[in-house]
């Protein structure tokens, strides 16, 4: 059945479960869960009963239609039941993050007008029924007692709660049980008020942290979650036997478009990993097919694979190394829209069979059909990595309050660029920069917040904050939030952070710090060379070099950091490439202050500290002659003299 | 639940002394375990609280005094045939299958339950198949409780100290002990590990009720504990009552807070004052 009819009768949440419940009922499985080892399937009847019988369980407790109900839990079938009940009642879901502590939990509980909380175990229990300090150390008695309208706290993991005898708490499954007795009563109650919800109700309540002041509730009505999940139907294939691993916070809206929206609106059956620290496990023995992380999860199983490259047998390191330049050869003749000729097509084939098969499988994406990235900024290294090996990963962008915005199509995949704007959705930018984008899938408000809605929602545009560019052929880049940025003489604004994230993941590059802003009207930037990679380079192409120094300033190291300035230059918007930059003598040192002991730049430092260098490169010198203090290890201090070329990129 | 004897102890111990040749490593020992209590063990090192759990459990063999279990005398008994009557222990350097996963080790911990029949094991499907499902599920159960299941199919012998502790307590409750024995459970480990199993402990002792309505062991939890630890914060803490061994006699029994008191007691871990 085609997803029009699907909306046609079925134009909320709830609906669509009602939807799937009459079309699979008990033939096919819309949840799985690990538990006691095993996967435990719940089939559509029995997502939809247990949804059903807590609805109805919460209305005898008092629920009315536009209540708001907090949930706070782990990724469990009980989650999304709680969600789904809620809604039925004509009520509002709102999640909180579980990491909250107390008086966070209080602002979003009591900020919400939460009449329930559901809370997945003792932990979260805990939150409510312990006294409490607050940021400043002040004592608070326990939420229950501080949050008047809160009536009853629902858990559905008995482990350590069992035995609380507190009157507010009371469990899940007695919620469903309180539900068959109230339907008996009220018989058909469930389906009537699944009927008068239409998609113009509010659904959920996403909070979202603000970087100014207290968290805002993005109010989503059921209309936008379905039009979110329904736009991406547009440009992806998701089918009813796809495989999706639900690990992401479902209190973030990113889950509660893909798990939430693509199980009611595609059937894509969900999974629940058993505990945080089996995910990965987990998604190896489901063998996910769509699978949505967040840029240090991509990250850190690049590390793990680096990791186990390093540790398996010479022959399987040969065969890693021989076969990854074609991968990555294989993606830049695709990313250029070019047909690889038949040479590159079995050299990929046999990448494949050699290499990038079991090393997908071992890390459990092998069967892996569309992956997704977003959220933070991620090296277009780490997505050409991946795409090398075989994984189709593409990046999007989006948020709580302006839905889906960008995702790549097809094969037309970028590293740089969050991807192409999705239809019915427009996108602007200010002359600052700032991206705005209207279109359906927005937000409808804050809640209990009138002027930051408008503040944010001018003429029906929403003002992200975030700051961007669109390329030539319409892909759109975001690079930075507003806040952080600089402004260049001209009173362009450009991103410090963009360029140095992308150049440090150079080999070559260790460390680098762009210089712009103020009275400056381009941008220059300062390198620490990698010794170790650039030595090894320099030993393989018979370069003699006595020195950190020597070395920096070689021609042809030089040339070898400016292909790589070049490269980036070409992702960034033309104010705000990279004009000049120096190889420094020497490397930016923690015990000089220069870097905190985390490796961080200390920009100002590191500024006033290369002031000449810096007034060089804006003055139109060649070359500088710089004297640097140095401490030595054994605390000596010294002086180094040594002539640093400023280099001019193309 | 176990018999237990007139005077409401589980476990006696009557004056058993024990020496390896001219060492005398325990010295007229009497102990009585109640049922409803955690008893921690301490002293010095050297002073013989490892040797007592050993006589308690059947490795070591008494020349003098009694163990009774309920109200059977264990003192004779072979180790396996104590293990049977329901006393499982953890020990001091782990004693587990290197060689094989955390499952396998616990689903090995539930051979004395297993009724062996050689045809129906040879035929496995039908009685056979569901038996193994039956004690897959208390392993599960015990897995879920002490929140090993990302160390589940992972090979004992990779695994850290802190978790190979918690695979050989999983292991001392898949016997379903009515009185358990533990070891030093929480030597070797950070702060954080030792809470994690200091409220292991508490649980198992209190029962967990409804979230394990299978699993008799982890539902009524067990009812007499036997600790010996050297961290004092966490005996202080769990335990209800606390016998201080040196030199292979014992030296007081009391509460927590009146052993804290004890002159013979701070004599024992600090030296005489001048």
């Amino acid at each position: 059945m085609s997803l029009a009819t699907r909306l046609e009768t079925a134009d909320t949440l709830p609906k669509l479960l009602k939807y799937n419940y009459e079309k699979y009922g008990d033939t096919k499985v819309a949840m799985r869960v690990k538990q006691f080892g095993v996967w435990q399937a719940y089939t559509w009847k029995d997502f939809y009963d247990k949804t059903k019988y807590l609805s109805l369980g919460l209305m005898s407790l008092g629920l009315k239609p536009g209540d708001k109900v907090s949930i706070l839990g782990d990724n469990k079938p009980e989650w999304y039941c709680a969600e789904l009940a809620v809604q039925a009642a004509g009520a509002v879901a709102t999640g909180i993050f579980t990491d909250c502590m107390s008086n966070e939990v209080r602002y979003y509980v009591e900020h919400s007008d939460s009449k329930f909380a559901i809370a997945h175990d003792q932990e979260q229990v805990d939150k409510f029924l312990t006294p409490y300090k607050d940021r400043e150390g002040n004592e608070h008695p326990p939420l229950k007692d501080e949050l008047k309208l809160l009536k009853k706290v629902i858990y559905w993991d008995p482990k350590g709660v069992w035995n609380y005898d507190d009157p507010i708490l009371i469990s899940f499954n007695k919620v469903v049980e309180l539900g068959k007795e109230y339907e008996k009563k009220h018989p058909g109650a469930f389906e009537t008020s699944i009927e008068k919800v239409n998609s113009d109700d509010v659904c959920i309540l996403s909070y979202t942290s603000g970087t100014t002041g207290l968290p805002k509730g993005a109010m989503m009505k059921h209309g936008t979650m379905i039009q979110a999940a329904e736009s991406l139907l547009t440009v992806e294939r998701w089918e009813d036997d796809d495989q999706y691993v639900s690990f992401l916070p479902p209190a973030w809206i990113a889950e509660q478009a893909f798990g939430v929206g693509g199980s009611l609106l595609y059937g894509i059956e969900v999974n629940f990993p058993e505990a945080a620290e089996t995910v990965l496990e987990n998604i190896r023995e489901i063998g996910a097919r769509v699978l949505f992380w967040g840029p240090r999860n991509w990250e850190s199983v690049n590390r793990m694979i680096q990791a186990k490259i390093i540790d398996t047998t010479r022959l399987n390191r040969l065969l890693y190394h021989m076969f990854l330049p074609v991968g990555y050869k294989y993606t830049d003749i695709q990313e250029a829209r070019q047909k690889p000729s038949p040479l590159w097509r079995f050299m990929h084939f046999l990448a494949h069979w050699a290499v990038f098969r079991d090393l997908k499988d071992k890390v459990g994406l092998s069967n892996v059909r569309m992956a997704y990235t977003a959220a933070a900024p991620i090296s277009p290294d780490v997505i050409r990595f991946f795409r090398a090996i075989g994984v189709n990963i593409k990046q999007l962008y989006g948020g709580t309050e302006q839905g889906l915005v960008t995702l790549h199509r097809g094969d037309d995949v970028r590293p740089e660029t969050s991807g192409p704007v999705m239809p019915k959705v427009q996108v602007r930018l200010t002359d600052d920069g700032e991206v705005l984008i209207k279109g359906e899938n927005l937000f409808c408000g804050y809640y209990k917040s009138p002027e930051a809605t408008e503040e944010k929602l001018r003429g029906g545009w929403y003002h992200s904050g975030d700051f961007g560019h669109i390329t030539e052929d319409g892909h759109l880049v975001v690079m930075d939030r507003m806040a952080d940025l600089r402004e260049l003489k001209g009173g362009r604004k450009f991103s410090p952070q963009y360029a140095e994230i992308r150049l440090r993941f150079s080999p070559y590059i260790k460390d680098v710090l762009t210089i712009g802003g103020g009275d400056k009207d381009y941008v220059t930037c300062v390198v620490n060379i990698d010794l170790d990679n650039v030595g090894r380079w320099a030993e393989a192409r018979r370069i003699p070099y006595t020195t950190f120094t020597d070395l920096s300033q070689k021609p042809q190291v030089i040339e070898l950091i400016k292909t790589d300035i070049i490269r980036i230059n070409k992702t960034l918007p033309e104010w705000a490439r990279i004009k000049k930059f120096a190889n420094l003598h020497r490397e930016f040192d923690a015990d000089e202050a220069e870097l905190t002991r985390t490796r961080k730049i200390k920009r100002n430092v590191v500024e006033e500290r290369y002031k000449d260098l810096i007034d060089a490169m804006y003055g139109g010198a060649s070359e500088l002659s710089v004297e640097a203090p140095i401490t030595y290890r054994d605390g000596r201090k010294g002086t180094i003299t040594t002539a640093l070329k400023i280099n001019t990129v193309g | 639940m176990a018999t237990t004897s007139g005077n409401g102890a589980k476990l006696r111990i009557e004056d058993v002394s024990l020496s390896f040749g001219g060492l005398q490593a325990l010295a007229d020992i009497n102990v009585q375990v109640k049922e409803g209590e955690i008893l921690a063990i301490i002293g010095p090192n050297g002073a013989g609280k490892t040797c007592l759990l050993n006589c308690i459990n059947g490795f070591y063999r008494p020349q003098e005094g009694k163990i009774i279990f309920g109200d059977r005398d264990v003192t004779k008994l072979p180790s396996h045939r104590i293990a049977e009557l329901g006393i499982a222990r953890t020990f001091q350097n782990i004693q587990l299958y290197t060689g094989l996963t955390t499952l396998d080790n616990l689903m090995a911990a539930r051979h004395i339950h297993l009724k062996p029949n050689f045809l129906a094991g040879a035929i496995y499907f039908g009685p056979e198949h569901d038996k193994e499902i039956r004690h897959r599920r208390v392993v599960e159960d015990i897995i879920d409780f002490l929140e090993m299941e990302a160390i589940r199919k992972k090979i004992v012998g990779s695994l850290p100290y802190g978790q190979r502790k918690r695979v050989d307590l999983g292991r001392a409750l898949a016997l379903e002990p009515k009185l358990l024995l533990l070891d030093e459970p929480m030597a070797g480990m950070n702060v954080e590990e030792k809470e994690d199993m200091a409220r292991f402990i508490i649980d198992i002792f209190e029962g967990q009720g409804e979230t394990y309505p299978d699993t008799p062991i982890l539902r009524d939890g067990v009812k007499s504990i036997v600790l010996i630890e050297h961290d004092m914060g966490v005996v202080m803490d769990i335990a209800d009552r606390i016998v201080v061994l040196d030199f292979g006699q014992k030296i007081a029994e009391g509460t927590p807070k009146q052993i804290m008191a004890d002159k013979a007691v701070i004599k024992a871990y600090l030296g005489e004052e001048e």
